[in-house]
This record gives structure tokens, C-alpha cells and sequence, in this order.
């Protein structure tokens, strides 16, 4: 970096502004007994932005806080960190090029799609149960094993689909048999504690289907094959550069933006797969019946919609949901019985940086780690730590936003339909 | 050497030794001998499997010969994961409740590094079979040996063969943050330097999966070689991605992790990985020892595989020292073994296996480096290139060094 002081000043002016702004801009709204609940989070984002000058409005006026007053200055603090990286090291890839930087986002919007889609599956069985399944990235890792010996073993030439649909089924049937026989007796007053059950049992789960799959399958990498080849294709044949151009590992946009093969199909899938389940949720009874019992599990079974068996349903579809995206991965990445470690990890930051129990938050989150990483990787001067430092990007994010809104972005204070009531 | 005569003569020296030694007689039976290996990730798993499966052939082959000090031997085999907490842990286990007289095996460095001092508080000498981190012979302890290359002469091997690759002045170094990557990454990068090239470096986690970012900013540096210091599947998914990319090493020179010598696993896991470049330890097949033949033989009929890994062939090799060194020593005593080891000429799988500098003599006295100490000094290292798809490593052509040359490489920039 050519200018770090430039740099670190304007961070460390951000960082002092911020902390005044968050302090004293719930002061005066709990001072004026106005809704402090997003003043915190406010306060912080326009100290940092624009200093006393932004500040001063907002003390003097204390406005209803709404969506433009908490998007517009959190939206201009990234921006000016931009702007002050991009003064700070002016040589750096990701200010001189801006064909780089369109790569970046792509494929970390892509990989955020990916991630946010599995988070889905974790917010769902949490805003319907209220509990975290710690084997959640167990039920990505069976998804791609399945896909991978049903396509590979089991069935060899199988169509692709045939064997994703197989996955999916088969996870779903392990989740509503594990909810039948393990999590039941959390609804039946049989469990003193049944929150700290509900995470011991999953933890167990979580165990069981990654040494099972140890045991049977071995501990050796595996990988499906791609799932179909694009065609080779140049459009428009005689531009410069060529808009799109394909071949069977992947499509480069404006011979700057590559993206793979695997990841476009998974993150296709998965935003068609993220449609259905927005109808399934608010379109048809049973998801109705879903967000019903998520809200007021007693208010939903005077309603005649059976609350128990709604939990068997989010647990199986939460769970397939994981499973899903491990179908589709398992043609990008090598598959272990430990390959959903990491990311069940970065499904808890996910879902806590969206809101516990928040369907849009778990996407959105996904699509934030997937952005920051993207940026920390590719703009951080020095590659080595660059790259070192991937684990740490959505933690950073994660931690701040803990700080200044604990309930994440799209958070309710009680979430769960059981949450705080067992 | 036949299988047979072989093992008539392991038989005979270890009858001779069980009758000229009382201690023999005093040995617990079965003799333990402790074999680390990674057989859950973030390790290497297949390299971890391959270990295994090798150590347990030499343990067959060592009972079949009558064992040792009247005794039969079981290698009790524990799985390091990877880690180098879990390695001190497994140390610990090997020596408080297993029992073991001494250690073989080993993946890791970082495993290595964390196990060694275990074992040398508690007395108990480990042969370290595929850990190439300098320090740790470089520490010069009492009871560890080595009989895998130097990490700084493996490195050697990767930047001197680089540096004849025709029409490469860049080179980006993708290198774990463990006790293994981090220090080879930094012998490659000083020779390749030194050769007048550029290198840029790309540390990541040991278990990463996604490469995405990385290999965008590695694209957009517009490297003319690439250069793999990772272990595990990890290896795998960099390459993999990095030829999706359009950097892999169908597009350009591309020196892959030791890993990609497993072929089945390989060819799975890397469909786009032809042409890419392996650094092997030991010679080619051709020129393997009668232990060699014999060890690949059986090898590969219990495990169907079509090549024999070279860390296979150490671990085989750091078992049968350890036996043989007991035998010498006619006991299980620690002290008697490193003395045994100090002096041992062991035909082994990789050749003529000895340990010229100890406690008897210090590697200062020929001017070398602290590194040397209870390490092996001959272990030949290669390099080889895959030309066809799916072919096994076994069968690659060996394109560096020229004394050990089976075919000119393919240079796909060119």
C-alpha cells in the first residue's frame, strides 16, 4: 500500500465517529422515549460516513429510523472506504482494473447465492423449531456423496438430475425420521431442557452421519463429474470483445468474467430452487401453515394446522435444502465425510448476520460473506494474507454487525415459533 | 534380491540376534511399533491410506520373517488427522497406553513438528517417513530420525526443474500455512529468484475448498507457471478450479501437489489435470530394489492400485528400519535403538537406507547444516509429468533429473 496512513486515518476516524454516533444517538432517542431499536446501528453508519455533519441532523431532528436512513449511510461508509483504498494504494489490482473487479463480484455474488441458499435450509428449521441443527453441514455432505455414488456407483450414467432428485429425497427422509424419533420428545414436555437437547441431539446427528459416511464410503475425495458440458458458443460472433463466450468448463462475460461451469449451474439451481420455496412458503397452505406455526406455534394449533407436524416438515426441508446444495457442489469441489465443516460454519455467520430465523436475511447474509470475501481476497495488498485470511472476512463482517444491531439485519427479537417458551 | 531370500535373511539375522542377546528374551510380546498416518481430513487422507496399508504389509512381512527378538511385531496404526495437535496427542497415546518401543510413519510436517518432542521427552525414537520440514532433524534430538528428503532439498528439486522450463520468467507459488508450505515456499521462492524469475505467493488454510478469489487474482497477475505447495484435496480442488480458470495445466506449465501421485484419486478429482508436473521421491520403477519390487508387487495387489506412492514405499521402509534397529540392538530400549539406528545399513524399498550423522558424528564436521542430523542423505528425487490421460503415476514419464529421464516433458504454453 503506497499510502497507509491515508488509509488506517480515515478507518480510525470512521471507527472514533462511529462509536459517537452509536452512543449518542440512542441517548437521545431513549431522552426523547422514541424506538431505540435501530439507533445503534444508525448512529454508528452515519458517524462513520459524514461525521459530526451527519450526526448533528439526526440529533437535532431524531427521525423515524426507516429503511432509507439505514441503508443510504451504510451503503456510503463502504463507499468511502472504497475511495479512500483506492487513494491509499492506487497501484492496486483492484483499483486499475476494473474488468478484475467485475470478476470478483461475479463470482463472489455467485458463491454468496451458494452459500445463502444453504443458510436457507438452517434459518428455516431454526424460525420453525427453534433450535440450531449442528448437523446441518453433515446434510450437505450427504447430498453430495449421494450424488456422487448414486451418479458414479451405484447407478453409473445415470442422468444428473435423476441423481441430485435422489440425494434430496433421501436427505429428506433422514431429517423427518431423525425429527420423528429424536426431536418429539422436545415438544412433549419429556426433555427438562430441551433447547440444549434439541442442540445436543443434532450435534449427535451430526457425528453419527459423518463417521457412518466415513465408514461406508471411506475417507478418500471423490467427484462427480460435471453435470452437462455447455456448448461451445461466441456471441456476437464478430464484437470485440465477444459479450459472451462459452466452453464446456465455464462462460466468460465481456472476456473479463469467468465463471465456472459447476458453480453457474449450482447457483442457477439454487435461485430457481430459493422461487419455489417463496411460493411453496407463501403461495400454498402448507407454507402458510410453515410461517404460521414460525409466528405463534399455540395461535397456529388453535388454527386447526398440526405444529408437530410442521416441525417434521422444516426439519426435512431444512435439511434437504443442505442437501441440495452439497448435490450441486460435488461437481466443483472434492467431497469428504469433513467437507461440510466449514461450511456449517460459515451458515451460523450467515444466519446470525441475517437474522435469526429470517429467510431474506439468511440470503442476503450469504450474498454479503460472499461479496466480502470476494473483496478481501482479491483487494488486500498482500496476496500471501490474502488468501490467508478468507476464514476471518465474514467473521469481521459478522462481529460488527453483532455490535451494532445483535439481531442481525432482518432479525425479529423472538424468531422462533418455540423460541424462549420450551 | 528375491522375496524369498529376503526374507530368509530378515529371518536369520533375527534369530541370530534372539540368541545372542538376553534382553531379547525379555521383550514384551508382541513388540508395538506405532504407525502416524492421516486417515481423517483436513489431511491427506489417500496419501494417509497409502501409509497405512504399506506399514501393515511391512509388519506381515516382518512377522513372516519371524518377527523380531522372538517376538511378532504389531504396528499400531493412529490417525494424525493432519493436525499438529492431534500428532502430539496420537505421540502421547502411542507411548502412555499402546505401549510402542518406537514410531514410524508420518505425513504431516506440521505433524512432525508437534509429535517430535513428545517423543523425545519420553525417550521413544521415531522414524519420520514423509515429513520434510527441516527442524525437524534440524533440532538435532536424540531420538529423531528422518528417511524423507530435506523440505529444503524437495524444494530444490521443484525450482531447479522450473527454472529449465523454457518461456518462464513469472511463477505464482499457491502453499499452505503449515510447517511444510510455509518453509518450501520459502526455498522455492529464494531459488527461483535467485534464477532471475518473478514469484508471487498465495498461502491459504490447510482443507480450503473454494480457490475462486484466489485464482481470479492469480489470472489477473498473468503467471507462466504454476506452482502447487499443498497437501491433501486441497491440491485437488486448486487445480481443478485454476483450469476452469483457464490457468491449469492444460493452459500452462503447472507443477502439482505430491498429492496428484495418487492416480485413481487424481484423475477423479482433476479431469483437466494432463500435462500437469509431480515431484516423486525415489527412483523410477525400473530401477527399484529387489525390497522395492517386492514391496510394489504386493502393494499393489492389495490395494489395486497401478502404481506404488514413494510415501508408501517410506512408510513400508520406516517400519522395517525400526525392526531391524531392535533386532541389532537385541532389545526394545529406547537408547539401544537410536544406538542401533546411529549404526544401521538398512536395504530398504528406497535403496540402502543409513544415517551418517549423529551422536557419533555432527554434521558440522563436513560442513553441513544442523538439518542433517539423523537424516538420510540418498533419497533420489524426481520429477515427473502426467502425458496421457488417466495414466498412472507409475507409468509417467520422468522428466527431471536427465540421469533418471524416461521422455522429453510436453510444455503446453509452447
Amino acid at each position: 500500500m503506497e499510502s497507509p496512513l491515508l488509509f488506517w486515518g480515515v478507518i480510525l476516524w470512521m471507527i472514533v465517529w462511529g462509536a459517537v454516533g452509536s452512543v449518542v444517538l440512542r441517548r437521545r432517542y431513549l431522552h426523547r422515549d422514541l424506538d431505540t431499536t435501530n439507533t445503534v446501528f444508525v448512529g454508528a453508519m452515519s458517524g462513520a460516513a459524514l461525521g459530526p455533519v451527519g450526526l448533528a441532523p439526526l440529533w437535532l431532528t431524531t427521525p423515524k429510523l426507516g429503511n432509507l436512513l439505514i441503508i443510504a449511510p451504510a451503503l456510503l461508509t463502504v463507499f468511502l472506504i472504497a475511495v479512500a483504498f483506492s487513494f491509499a494504494d492506487p497501484d492496486n489490482i483492484c483499483v486499475t482494473s476494473s474488468g478484475f473487479v467485475a470478476s470478483q463480484a461475479v463470482n463472489g455474488l455467485i458463491i454468496g447465492i451458494i452459500y445463502g441458499f444453504m443458510a436457507l435450509g438452517l434459518t428455516l428449521i431454526f424460525s420453525i423449531l427453534g433450535i440450531v441443527s449442528f448437523a446441518h453441514g453433515e446434510f450437505y455432505m450427504v447430498g453430495g456423496m449421494l450424488v456422487y455414488f448414486i451418479s458414479a456407483v451405484w447407478l453409473p450414467g445415470v442422468p444428473p438430475l435423476v441423481a441430485v432428485m435422489g440425494a434430496c429425497a433421501i436427505a429428506f427422509l433422514i431429517g423427518a425420521v431423525f425429527e420423528r424419533l429424536m426431536l418429539t420428545p422436545m415438544y412433549r414436555g419429556k426433555i427438562d431442557r430441551p433447547v440444549e437437547y434439541g442442540i445436543l441431539v443434532t450435534f449427535g446427528l451430526a457425528f453419527t452421519m459423518q463417521y457412518f459416511v466415513q465408514a461406508v464410503a471411506g475417507a478418500n475425495p471423490v467427484k462427480a463429474q460435471r453435470f452437462i458440458d455447455f456448448p461451445r458458443m461466441r456471441w456476437p460472433e464478430d464484437s470485440d470483445p465477444i459479450w459472451v463466450k462459452t466452453s464446456r468448463g465455464g462462460v466468460t462475460l465481456f472476456e473479463q468474467v469467468s465463471v465456472s461451469n459447476p458453480r453457474l449451474i449450482a447457483a442457477v439451481t439454487c435461485v430457481l430452487v430459493l422461487l419455489a420455496l417463496m411460493y411453496l412458503l407463501h403461495r400454498t397452505w402448507t407454507g402458510k401453515a410453515l410461517r404460521a406455526v414460525s409466528q405463534d406455534r399455540d395461535a397456529a394449533a388453535i388454527a386447526g394446522i398440526n405444529p408437530d407436524r410442521m416441525n417434521m416438515l422444516a426439519f426435512a426441508l431444512g435439511g434437504m435444502i443442505a442437501a441440495l446444495a452439497g448435490a450441486l457442489l460435488v461437481q466443483a469441489f472434492s467431497w469428504l465425510p469433513q467437507v461440510g465443516n466449514i461450511p456449517a460454519m460459515r451458515s451460523f455467520v450467515i444466519v446470525v448476520l441475517g437474522g435469526l430465523g429470517s429467510l431474506p436475511g439468511a440470503f442476503l447474509g450469504g450474498i454479503m460473506v460472499g461479496l466480502v470475501e470476494a473483496a478481501g481476497t482479491g483487494c488486500i495488498p498482500d496476496a500471501q494474507k490474502a488468501a490467508s485470511y478468507i476464514p476471518a472476512y465474514g467473521m469481521i463482517v459478522l462481529t460488527l454487525t453483532l455490535l451494532l444491531r445483535p439481531t442481525g439485519m432482518f432479525g425479529r427479537r423472538f424468531a422462533a415459533g418455540t423460541h424462549g417458551k420450551f | 534380491m528375491t522375496s524369498f531370500t529376503r526374507r530368509s535373511l530378515l529371518g536369520a539375522s533375527a534369530m541370530a540376534l534372539a540368541l545372542t542377546s538376553g534382553a531379547a528374551f525379555a521383550a514384551d510380546c508382541p513388540i508395538k511399533i506405532g504407525g502416524m498416518a492421516p486417515l481423517s481430513a483436513p489431511g491427506t487422507v489417500v496419501g494417509g491410506e497409502a501409509m497405512r496399508d504399506a506399514m501393515l504389509i511391512a509388519e506381515e512381512d516382518i512377522n513372516a520373517a519371524g518377527g523380531v527378538l522372538g517376538c511378532e511385531v504389531e504396528v499400531v496404526i493412529g490417525d494424525t488427522e493432519g493436525l499438529p495437535e492431534k500428532g502430539a496427542a496420537l505421540m502421547e497415546k502411542f507411548i502412555t497406553q499402546d505401549g510402542v518401543v518406537a514410531v514410524g510413519g508420518g505425513y504431516h510436517s506440521s505433524v512432525g513438528v508437534a509429535s517430535k518432542d513428545v517423543a523425545e521427552a519420553r525417550g521413544v525414537p521415531v522414524v519420520f517417513a514423509e515429513t520434510w520440514n527441516d527442524t525437524i532433524t534440524g533440532d538435532k534430538q536424540k531420538f529423531i530420525f528422518r528417511i524423507a528428503p530435506l523440505s529444503s532439498w524437495a524444494s530444490s528439486t521443484i525450482w531447479k526443474h522450473t527454472l529449465e522450463v523454457p518461456g518462464v520468467q513469472k511463477v505464482a507459488i499457491l502453499t499452505e500455512n503449515t510447517d511444510y508450505g510455509i518453509p518450501a515456499a520459502q526455498e522455492t521462492t529464494k531459488g527461483l529468484e535467485g534464477g532471475g524469475k518473478e514469484v508471487e505467493t498465495f498461502s491459504v488454510d490447510i482443507g480450503t475448498q473454494d480457490y475462486a478469489g484466489i485464482v481470479q487474482r492469480m489470472k489477473a497477475g498473468d503467471p507462466d507457471m504454476i506452482i502447487v505447495l499443498a497437501t491433501g484435496e486441497a491440491g485437488y480442488n486448486f487445480q481443478q478450479q485454476a483450469s476452469d480458470a483457464g490457468i491449469g495445466s492444460l493452459d500452462i506449465p503447472f507443477h502439482a501437489g505430491q498429492v496428484s501421485l495418487e492416480s485413481k484419486a487424481y484423475w477423479e478429482n482433476v479431469p483437466d489435470g494432463n500435462y500437469a508436473f509431480v515431484q516423486r521421491i525415489g527412483v523410477p520403477e525400473t530401477l527399484f530394489t529387489d525390497e522395492g519390487k517386492a514391496f510394489a508387487a504386493k502393494y499393489k495387489e492389495r490395494t489395486g492400485k497401478d502404481a506404488v506412492e514413494s510415501y508408501a514405499m517410506e512408510a513400508y521402509d520406516s517400519i522395517a528400519i525400526i525392526a531391524q534397529a531392535i533386532a541389532e540392538a537385541g532389545s526394545t530400549d529406547g537408547e539401544a535403538i537410536v544406538a542401533a539406528l546411529e549404526n544401521i545399513e538398512h536395504h530398504g524399498t528406497l535403496g540402502k537406507i543409513y544415517f551418517p550423522y549423529g551422536t557419533k558424528k555432527d554434521p558440522s564436521e563436513d560442513g553441513k547444516g544442523d538439518e542433517w542430523w539423523h537424516q538420510w542423505p540418498d533419497v533420489a528425487l524426481t520429477v515427473i509429468q502426467y502425458q496421457t490421460e488417466g495414466e498412472s503415476s507409475g507409468g509417467a514419464t520422468i522428466v527431471w533429473p536427465e540421469a533418471y529421464r524416461t521422455g522429453d516433458p510436453v510444455y503446453v504454453h509452447q
